[in-house]
């Protein structure tokens, strides 16, 4: 019976010739495919960790790098070989069974060679009995409570620590974190340190940290959480282990109230009305000279808003969205050596360094700037409270005021 | 050759799914299975002339109702691990010890399982051809089912009157979740074995009457092995 | 030549027991006969019609996903565009994904299975023909219900894993989730009938002489997805009947203040999950083994193995729920044991990429554009498949999930999988459902298009996901995006520039439609010189599908027909051909052949349930209607024969019994 050909000689070719630009495409993206310095990149490890990861992760890539390259040869090989020339119907074989079997078996065996270790890496990972310091991470939308309970791991601490946007520890210490979250599903994620570990609401997880050198490695949060996910980053400091000591003496500094006339005394007060009742400063005192315990709960869903006494400390805020330094000095910061890094990061958000651009528009209208869940007119699902800062409606002069008096938590 | 058919009530939601295939098939018992023989259409057009086999020797209908109930396996076994999950997460409410009023849950299922045997009587009486004992066989189990769906609807208001309702704690949503399933599976047999009786009476019924009793009653069955598990687990182990 | 016969109302049966007809459904309505117009459409429970549909309906769907990606690529296309809020782009990517996977891919597959599987087992219809119109209603009622949330308040917004507790009213206050968990549980009703349909199909109305071991391998891999589906459908039913409960009764399943675990909707979710990306891809790898062979002249290259393994994939698919949630925290024993399951899935999915590149070795390849679309199957399939291998080293996997680079995984075994497997089966099994060729001019173009299209668009993927880009943000950084000029910048562009060759690739496929349809030459009934039974009959097939029900001898029945192969050489001859094959078929014709009649209640019973769904999330007196009409559907179908009564018609059919024939009759 005649069977049309709808493969005429000159469409092959055709497909030939775009079969090996097609090809090269692939080679180049597999050769030039890499940012240099992507600080998240997978591939970079800069602790023990995610050494391990890296290790075991390499030989899995190459084994598929290699079973692709094999598979396109022989198909491409099938294609040229065995295209219609007008040759004899085949034979109609079906199949061989010993090649079947052992095409089986050779994989299964990589596979046990790809186990073994995967199996050992996970339980090394999963180890919790030689870390010398505890860190509570907690998830909120959209940002990261740090919280270093007393203890006699991390160098000693006698009074809490509870900071949030950059996450401090000693560099080349087995830290452990206890994750969890106070309202949806985060998942915490330095991947120059170790991989992710969700935070589950009502649950506690553990995950190993450890830096070899001082420096900071970016992360992000990687469990869609809501709205502004994508606006929910950390940062990891490793600091050498004098200046760790030093940060924790300065986040555990006594309060000092600005002087009196300055611009930052007028912004205390308008933070006392306008942000304490969300946001913790410890130590700060009313006009009566009692302590101010800020209550976020009772105004925020998911129940805390960032502790401000340290904030010039931190070099970005907002869940670690936008920097309070200018670009430069972000630079500069990110890409100090690991013996210099620790005195750099110490010296905190520094005058020269202050860019007030990205606090002030927060402060105008932080929903503006970051989506959140904070419409007046649409909180009926959450009882009247926000998910995330609402628009204060400050006025400019409020804003500069409440500049001056934050530059000045240190 | 007529072949009629096959009133199948779809599955409308997992459910209150039935497929109550009222099929057609000649005599399940006067059927060769033979293998590879073909039926030539669908909708269980079973019966005619050429005596349809199947290639497994089920007639379509009941093969559907044995893939419909291995689905509803894994429905109740989701609804089942819930419960199993949350059971002990009874906060704000009397725990299930204090609640589960144990005597009168087993009469009830008593009653249930009492209703299989009817059930196995009204199949009998269908396959001998004998519409008056097959209705009244019907019709004692749709009773002896009603009566456990009394029970459960009793049982429910005396928890509620105790503090559990459906939204106090997990233990109440997954409580009633899972018994509320059951018993809107017994309802919907009900419904269809009433259904069944009405048709049957008025002749409504073309075909092989036998075989609509048996799918119903292997729906009937299921629903009943399904309280055994549900009752040993939920009310006889303790948690 | 038989016909379609309208059936006689007397009435007769081997038992001796006096049957009784019910003369009308309901005893009020004239059933449906039209067999042309819209009426023999929306009424019909004809396989093929049915399948039409279900293409139809699901390439529709297909263009509002795709659409739907088009947005998320501009917007990502730079760091900080604005082309969607932050809002708009979750519920963006959430129904994208919905889309894809419920409404295009999920019923594509049960487009192809409803249209040929009856064909390739030489059956007339499936068994349960008005239930098969019943699933497709519910497909398409379901898929209209899930994209009218985007007028009524705004789609859900929490990804189509929906993870709890995200999905509570306090987190996702919009109606969107309460559609997607209703639209969700309308389409699994689908899934759910289909599924016990075919499978009773497949077991029960094979021609004869088809043992299950010589049955077309497609038929096959539709028999394993089925299965998958009676089992994996309950789940995600219960885990929507828990959601839908705690959003609109108060229920207090996912309230983490109660008490609630939030991995208990991670496990149901994904033990549903997992079995269904075997639900996507499986039909597909079923029309690349049909199509392989077709155009390399030989057998499938060890089909017992083929089936086995698809089987083994159906089985295996039940065990690797948790590799999903490597980083939730499910302690290290657990992790190993589905690490190590996951790795040994990957194992059956070898066997089929080795047996299709066995298939092309030593044969005879003719590169059409099906062949085409085959043979990058199993290109872009290895990769994704790889890739996946990657993501079983559960350390290195909490590295890369939820990163771009799963997202290139996915879409490398969803789009380079399952929808290069459709497009192989368009241009494959077009002249049989439409009787006209695709253009393979245009269908070059439209592969080469998809091809580089897809590599340029899901490739660079890979780099941004090992590179740290995660996946689901609205927006990505500069900063993060790293130095250089191959950076995440670089290949974000790349990407989205990649999804517009691709949509132009998609476009190129419907322009090769359009003018098919209207100036596609009629094609010979077998153009493919092809091997299974359902091109041993017209082009497009007879109502009634077969003349006479062919008797089945072996695997690639139709083949073996017109070629004999000398035992010795193995040299074929052909003996006979398509159109000897038809005149014989014919001069044997059955006499008698009922078809099922069309029928109201499949359409009314189905547009009962988005009806229910309006009322659970709007006004629970619209539930009640709804409810109401969900019953009289029920009752009418229960009553209704499924073969018409001759006073249905018009004008009635006279009493003879099935020795003249006449054609249905048109009403109205």
């Amino acid at each position: 019976m005649p069977v049309p050909s709808n493969a005429g000689s000159h469409r092959r070719s055709r497909a030939r010739r775009l079969a090996l630009p097609g090809a090269a495409i692939a080679a180049l993206t597999l050769l030039s495919s890499c940012a240099k310095d992507a600080p998240q990149d997978t591939f970079q490890p800069k602790g023990d960790n995610a050494r391990n990861i890296d290790n075991l992760q390499r030989t899995p890539f190459y084994i598929a790098g290699g079973v692709f390259v094999i598979v396109f040869f022989v198909v491409m090989f099938c294609v040229f070989k065995f295209r219609d020339r007008g040759q004899k119907i085949p034979k109609q074989t079906h199949g061989k069974p010993a090649l079947e079997i052992a095409l089986t078996i050779l994989p299964a065996l990589i596979l046990i060679g790809v186990g073994i270790p995967t199996v050992k890496t996970l339980f090394m990972l999963a180890k919790t009995s030689d870390t010398q310091c505890v860190i509570n991470v907690t998830g909120q939308q959209w940002w990261w409570e740090y919280d270093y309970p007393v203890q006699a791991g991390c160098g000693g601490i006698t009074e809490p620590i509870v900071t949030s946007g950059e996450f401090v520890f000693p560099a080349k210490m087995n830290v452990l974190l206890k994750i969890t979250s106070r309202d949806v599903i985060h998942s915490f994620w330095i991947p120059a340190l170790n991989g992710k570990r969700d935070a589950v609401p009502g649950r506690v997880q553990t995950l190993r940290m450890e830096a070899d050198q001082p420096g900071i490695y970016a992360g992000q949060c990687t469990e869609f959480c809501g709205l502004s996910h994508a606006y929910m980053r950390m940062d990891a400091v490793a600091l050498d282990a004098a200046s760790f000591e030093t940060w924790k003496t300065n986040q555990l500094a006594a309060y000092e109230s600005p002087a009196d006339g300055t611009p930052a005394k007028t912004g205390e007060s308008t933070f006392l009305t306008q942000c304490s009742r969300c946001h913790q400063v410890n130590g700060l005192v009313n006009a009566d000279g009692d302590p101010v315990i800020s209550r976020p709960d009772q105004y925020v869903y998911s129940g805390a808003a960032p502790n401000l006494t340290n904030l010039m400390t931190r070099f970005d805020f907002a869940g670690a969205s936008f920097d309070l330094i200018t670009d430069d000095c972000r630079d500069k910061l990110w890409s100090a050596k690991p013996a210099d890094f620790s005195a750099l990061y110490l010296k905190g958000v520094t005058p020269e360094c202050f860019d007030p651009v990205n606090l002030r528009e927060w402060l105008r209208n932080a929903p503006g700037k970051k989506p959140m869940y904070a419409d007046p007119t649409k909180l009926g699902p959450t009882d009247g409270k926000t998910r995330g800062m609402p628009n204060l409606n400050l006025t400019e002069d409020q804003i500069d005021q409440i500049i001056s008096y934050l530059t000045e938590r240190k | 050759m007529a072949d009629i058919a096959t009133p199948t009530t779809p599955a409308s939601e997992p459910d209150t799914t039935a497929a109550v295939a009222l099929g057609t098939e000649p005599d399940i018992h006067g059927m060769e299975p033979t293998p590879g023989a073909h039926d030539d259409h669908g909708d269980a057009h079973g019966g005619g002339e050429h005596g349809h086999a199947t290639s497994t020797g089920l007639s379509n209908n009941k093969l559907a109702m044995w893939m419909f109930l291995g689905s509803e396996c894994l429905l109740f076994g989701g609804l089942i691990s819930t419960y199993m999950l949350y059971r002990g997460r009874h906060e704000g409410s009397p725990s299930p010890s204090q609640l589960y009023n144990i005597p009168l849950t087993s009469v009830s299922s008593f009653v249930l399982l009492m209703s299989s045997l009817t059930m196995v009587l009204a199949v009998s009486a269908a396959q001998r051809h004998d519409d008056r004992n097959t209705t009244t066989w019907l019709t004692v189990t749709a009773l002896l089912g009603a009566t456990f769906v009394g029970a459960q609807v009793f049982e429910f208001t005396e928890f509620y009157h105790e503090g559990l309702g459906f939204t106090t704690n997990l233990f109440g949503s997954s409580f009633f979740t899972l018994t509320g399933f059951h018993g809107v599976h017994v309802t919907v047999g009900i419904i269809m074995l009433m259904a069944l009786v009405g048709m049957i009476n008025r002749g409504k019924i073309p075909g092989n009457k036998a075989e609509v009793v048996e799918m119903i009653g292997l729906y009937w069955h299921f629903v009943d092995i399904v309280w055994i598990i549900i009752f040993t687990l939920v009310y006889l182990i303790p948690s | 030549m038989a016909i379609a016969e309208r059936p006689s109302p007397v009435l007769a049966r081997s038992g001796g027991t006096a049957l009784v007809t019910p003369s009308s459904s309901l005893g009020v309505f004239r059933r449906p006969v039209s067999s042309t117009g819209w009426r023999s459409w929306v009424f019909t429970v004809d396989h093929k019609k049915l399948g039409i549909m279900y293409g139809v309906a699901a390439f529709v769907f297909f263009i509002v996903g795709g659409c739907e990606a088009l947005l998320i690529r501009l917007q990502l296309a730079a760091g900080s565009n604005k082309v969607l809020s932050a809002s708009a782009y979750n519920q963006m990517f959430t129904m994208h994904a919905t889309t894809m996977v419920f409404l295009f891919v999920m019923p594509m597959a049960a487009a192809f299975a409803n249209y040929l599987l009856p064909l390739q087992i030489g059956a007339r219809d499936v068994a349960f023909p008005r239930i098969n119109a019943f699933g497709f209603w519910c497909f398409l009622f379901g898929g209209l219900f899930l994209n009218t949330a985007w007028f009524l308040g705004g789609a859900a917004d929490t990804g189509w894993f929906a993870y709890a507790p995200n999905t509570s009213v306090a987190f996702s206050p919009s109606h969107g989730v309460d559609f997607w968990a209703l639209g969700l549980q309308i389409t699994g009703i689908a899934s759910l009938t289909g599924a016990i349909n075919l499978i009773v199909t497949v077991l029960n109305m094979r021609a004869p002489g088809m043992s299950l071991m010589k049955m077309p391998i497609f038929s096959w891999m539709v028999l394993v997805v089925q299965f998958l589906l009676l089992f994996a459908i309950p789940v995600i039913t219960v885990a929507l009947f828990l959601l839908t409960f705690q959003r609109n009764f108060g229920a207090a399943f996912f309230s983490v203040d109660k008490g609630a675990d939030p991995l208990l909707w991670q496990h149901l979710f994904w033990i549903f999950g997992h079995p269904e990306v075997y639900i996507l891809v499986l039909p597909s790898f079923g029309i690349v083994s049909e199509v392989l062979p077709v155009f390399s002249r030989k057998p499938l290259f060890g089909y017992k193995f083929v089936v086995f393994s698809g089987a083994a994939i159906g089985f295996l698919g039940w065990g690797v729920w948790a590799h999903h949630m490597f980083a939730s925290g499910l302690g290290p024993v657990s992790v190993a044991v589905f690490s190590v399951a996951t790795m040994a899935i990957a194992l059956p999915t070898g066997v089929k990429i080795v047996n299709w590149t066995m298939t092309l070795w030593g044969g005879k390849l003719r590169f059409t554009t099906s062949m085409m679309f085959a043979i990058g199957l199993i290109i872009e399939f290895t990769i994704g498949g790889l890739s996946g291998v990657t993501h079983s080293v559960s350390p290195s996997d909490t590295q890369q999930t939820d990163t771009y680079y799963v997202v290139a995984h996915f879409h490398y075994v969803l789009f380079g999988g399952a929808v290069f497997g459709l497009f192989a089966g368009f241009y494959y099994w077009w002249p049989k459902v439409f009787g006209k060729m695709l253009s393979e001019r245009i269908g070059k173009w439209n592969f080469w298009l998809m091809v580089i299209g897809m590599n340029l668009t899901f490739g660079p993927m890979h780099i941004l996901g090992l590179q740290g880009q995660p996946r689901r943000m609205q927006i990505w950084t500069e900063f993060r995006a790293g130095d250089g000029f191959f950076n995440g910048a670089f290949w974000n562009l790349v990407s989205t520039i990649g999804a517009f060759i691709l949509a132009l690739g998609i476009f190129t496929f419907i322009v090769n439609v359009f003018l098919t349809y209207k100036k596609g030459e009629v094609t010979p009934g077998d153009p493919w010189d092809a091997r299974s039974l359902e091109w041993m009959t017209d082009s497009p097939p007879k109502e009634h599908n077969f003349d006479s029900i062919p008797t089945v001898h072996a695997l690639d029945e139709f083949f073996h027909r017109k070629y004999v192969e000398d035992e010795e050489t193995g040299e074929l001859t052909q003996v006979t051909n398509y159109a000897e094959i038809m005149a014989e078929m014919e001069a044997k014709a059955d006499k008698n052949i009922h078809l099922p009649s069309p029928s109201y209640w499949p359409i009314v019973l189905a547009i009962a349930l988005p009806i229910v769904a309006y009322g659970v999330i709007f006004n629970r007196l619209l539930a009640v209607f709804g409810a109401a009409v969900l019953l009289f559907a029920i009752f009418g179908w229960s009553l209704e024969p499924s073969v018409a009564d001759a006073s249905d018609y018009d004008p009635p059919a006279d009493g003879d019994n099935g020795e003249s024939t006449k054609e249905l009759a048109t009403l109205g």
